[in-house]
């Protein structure tokens, strides 16, 4: 039997949903298989990554807390993206917007009063869409290329905390650790149900991808940046300018890493580490393309991705699988939602050979 | 400076640029017909883990390079059927394909860390490089003559040969190359596998040649700087070659700031680590400042072939 792709009149509305989710199930079924032939409990894998973390109740304050920061940046990535604009360096973004937070923690140490923490969000998004503005100076003023431009700043900004931290931001009191002082409490985030470790930034996630939602489909800002990413001749007869586009679309991923660093900071972290930057900006690509560049479906998209961060350290516990098979997971869901794409714009048709029409 | 040192730094400073050198090469190939594969990265960590592997149990360097470029040509073949049989998206492939070698490397890796292996010692006799200016010509290992041939072999290779031009040709202009009956998915598929192969012996390179063990993410972001490369050199192999070497200069100076000592340590070490990346920003910046520097860039660079369309 052989089969043909055979192009659709146009693109299929259903796939668009169903491939994502074919990509996890796949991902599950394929990731099983594999990891039993390299000679790992493959099932035992999949059930403890994908599964555990969702029936465990325990787990799932660990998922809301995972899920918010790759939701709040997977957003901004996916309005970039939508455009056309490739920001890859967000975890640079997000390195920037933590560092921004805890200038202004230590600056205030000691200090009480209501307005710290919103001061801390407001420079940790200034410092996340100030560090996106190089690539988007660079790219509209001299069109150099924005992924190499933002991920070179990336590996450049983890040696600014290794600085920083070691330098002038130490702990004195730190007994020679390379961190800073832990946050006061007016610089730490409030955790909203007592006796869990669910922060203030967890609705926030929510909220943003909700406002992102309304404005990407109702409002002109939405409608350029698709129009510009979708089709570009005609955006610039419309009179929308690429360059406007282009500063929009790095200046809001990177103020959304930026807040994201900072909730991450002032949360989980309370105070600066070497330890802070944690792949959220990378694996924030891969929320953007599974949730299909929609802020709804990155809310979902975030929420996948956060089991299977929770389950790769669930299995590390109980089965002893290295963290980094998380990874091998997420690529492999990334791979196979790729490769179910051309099923939005194809449909596989089965070929019938002569000779066997014949016989 | 004594020359002895002048000698040293310049030994250091083309062992350090070779990974780099190699991996652009291969980049450069790819992106000549027309395909940017952003997987570099992760091809590297492929073949930097199976190169360790093969070393750590056979002990056998050339194996080890042998087996890393297929390793780094397996993974490109993930690459090479999603962008060109389903034409999936070459930017998100890429990047998909970086996180898995890290990942997949890092899970292979496991139980590996902190043991050492010997290093590939170097090609020619010792008695060739007693003196320390025929240590400068005579002193590398097999990997580091391997990238300065490849430099010339690939550049006779884009301009003599009739291979090269119909290469050239599918990544200027795919429609006609296939018009005339090339077929350009074959063309595209043998120039992502070489590139996977080249960045497999790249990887290669960080155990045997730079430091002899393995550590997840031990590329540390030098497929990147690869691919940055070939943009400064405006898709030639000879300005790679300078390219590289320039760069590799740039990471000798963070391994003598961080040894301490002297004038570079004045400068903290995290701004020497930092630097590789800043230059490269720098660089990006300068060519395009030069001149338009997308006019040299393959006119078909990351698009989808579509013929049927």
């Amino acid at each position: 039997m052989q089969f043909r792709l055979e192009k659709r009149r146009e693109p299929s509305k259903v796939m668009v949903y169903a491939t994502p989710v074919a990509a996890v199930v796949l991902t599950m079924v394929v990731g099983a298989i594999i990891f039993s032939l390299i000679g790992y409990d493959g099932v035992g894998a999949v059930r403890e990554i994908f599964l555990t973390p969702l029936t465990n109740s325990f787990k799932w304050q660990d998922l809301g807390v995972k899920a918010a920061p790759l939701i709040i940046i997977g957003v901004g990535l996916s309005i970039s993206y939508r455009a056309n604009v490739w920001n890859i360096g967000a975890e640079g973004q997000y390195i920037i917007g933590g560092l921004a937070a805890t200038w202004v923690a230590l600056a205030t140490h000691g200090m009480t009063g209501w307005w710290i923490l919103p001061t801390m969000f407001v420079a940790g998004m200034l410092g996340g869409a100030a560090y996106a503005s190089i690539p988007a100076l660079l790219k509209t003023r001299l069109n150099v290329n924005e992924i190499l431009t933002s991920l070179m700043l990336t590996y450049a900004s983890v040696q600014l905390i290794y600085y920083l931290v070691r330098a002038p931001w130490k702990d004195p009191m730190g007994m020679g650790f390379p961190q800073t002082r832990i946050f006061s409490e007016a610089a730490r985030l409030p955790t909203l149900i007592p006796g869990t470790i669910v922060h203030l930034g967890v609705p926030i996630a929510i909220v943003v991808a909700l406002i992102a939602w309304f404005i990407m489909s109702r409002s002109v800002f939405g409608y350029r940046m698709r129009v510009v990413g979708a089709a570009p001749h005609a955006a610039r007869y419309g009179g929308f300018s690429e360059n406007k586009t282009i500063w929009l679309a790095l200046l809001v991923s990177g103020g959304l890493a930026g807040m994201a660093g900072m909730l991450e900071v002032a949360g989980p972290f309370q105070r600066m580490v070497p330890g802070f930057p944690t792949n959220y900006g990378f694996t924030a690509i891969i929320v953007a393309f599974l949730g299909r560049l929609n802020p709804l479906g990155v809310i979902f998209a975030g929420i996948v991705m956060a089991i299977t961060f929770v389950g790769g350290e669930v299995a590390q516990t109980t089965i002893g699988l290295s963290s980094s098979a998380t990874g091998v997971f997420q690529a492999m869901m990334l791979f196979f939602l790729l490769a179910g794409d051309i099923l939005i714009r194809y449909r596989i048709k089965r070929v019938v050979p002569a000779a066997e029409v014949r016989a | 400076m004594s020359p002895e040192l002048i000698i040293a730094i310049i030994v250091t400073v083309v062992g350090a640029s070779t990974p780099i050198l190699i991996a652009a090469l291969g980049e450069l190939v790819v992106e000549r017909s027309g395909v940017l594969n952003l997987g570099v990265e992760g091809m590297m960590l492929v073949g930097a883990i199976t190169a360790f592997v093969v070393v750590f149990l056979t002990g056998n360097h050339y194996l080890a390079i042998l087996l890393a470029a297929a390793a780094g040509l397996g993974t490109s073949l993930i690459f090479g059927f999603l962008t060109l049989s389903l034409s999936a998206n070459q930017t998100a492939t890429g990047l998909a394909l970086t996180i898995f070698g890290t990942g997949f490397s890092a899970l292979a890796g496991q139980g590996y860390s902190a043991r050492p292996v010997t290093l590939l010692g170097p090609l020619f006799p010792s008695e060739l490089a007693t003196h320390p200016i025929w240590r400068v010509l005579f002193g590398y290992s097999a990997l580091v003559y391997f990238a300065l041939i490849m430099v010339v072999a690939i550049w006779w290779f884009l301009k003599k040969t009739r291979a090269g031009l119909i290469l050239r040709a599918v990544g200027e202009n795919d429609l006609s190359a296939h018009s005339i009956g090339y077929s350009v998915i074959g063309v595209r598929y043998l120039a992502v596998m070489f590139g996977g192969a080249m960045a497999g012996i790249a990887g290669a390179c960080f155990p045997l040649l730079l430091t002899p063990q393995w550590a997840e993410r031990m590329t540390a972001g030098r497929g990147w700087i690869a691919v940055a490369l070939v943009v400064f050199a405006s898709w030639r192999p000879f300005r790679l070659l300078a390219g590289a070497y320039l760069f590799g200069l740039v990471m000798t100076m963070e391994l003598y700031a961080k040894a301490g000592g002297g004038p570079l340590s004045v400068v903290p070490s995290e701004l020497w680590a930092a630097l590789p990346y800043l230059a490269t920003v720098a660089v990006l910046v300068l060519i395009s400042i030069r001149r338009d520097a997308s006019t040299n860039a393959p006119a078909c660079l990351g698009k989808p072939f579509l013929p049927s369309n």
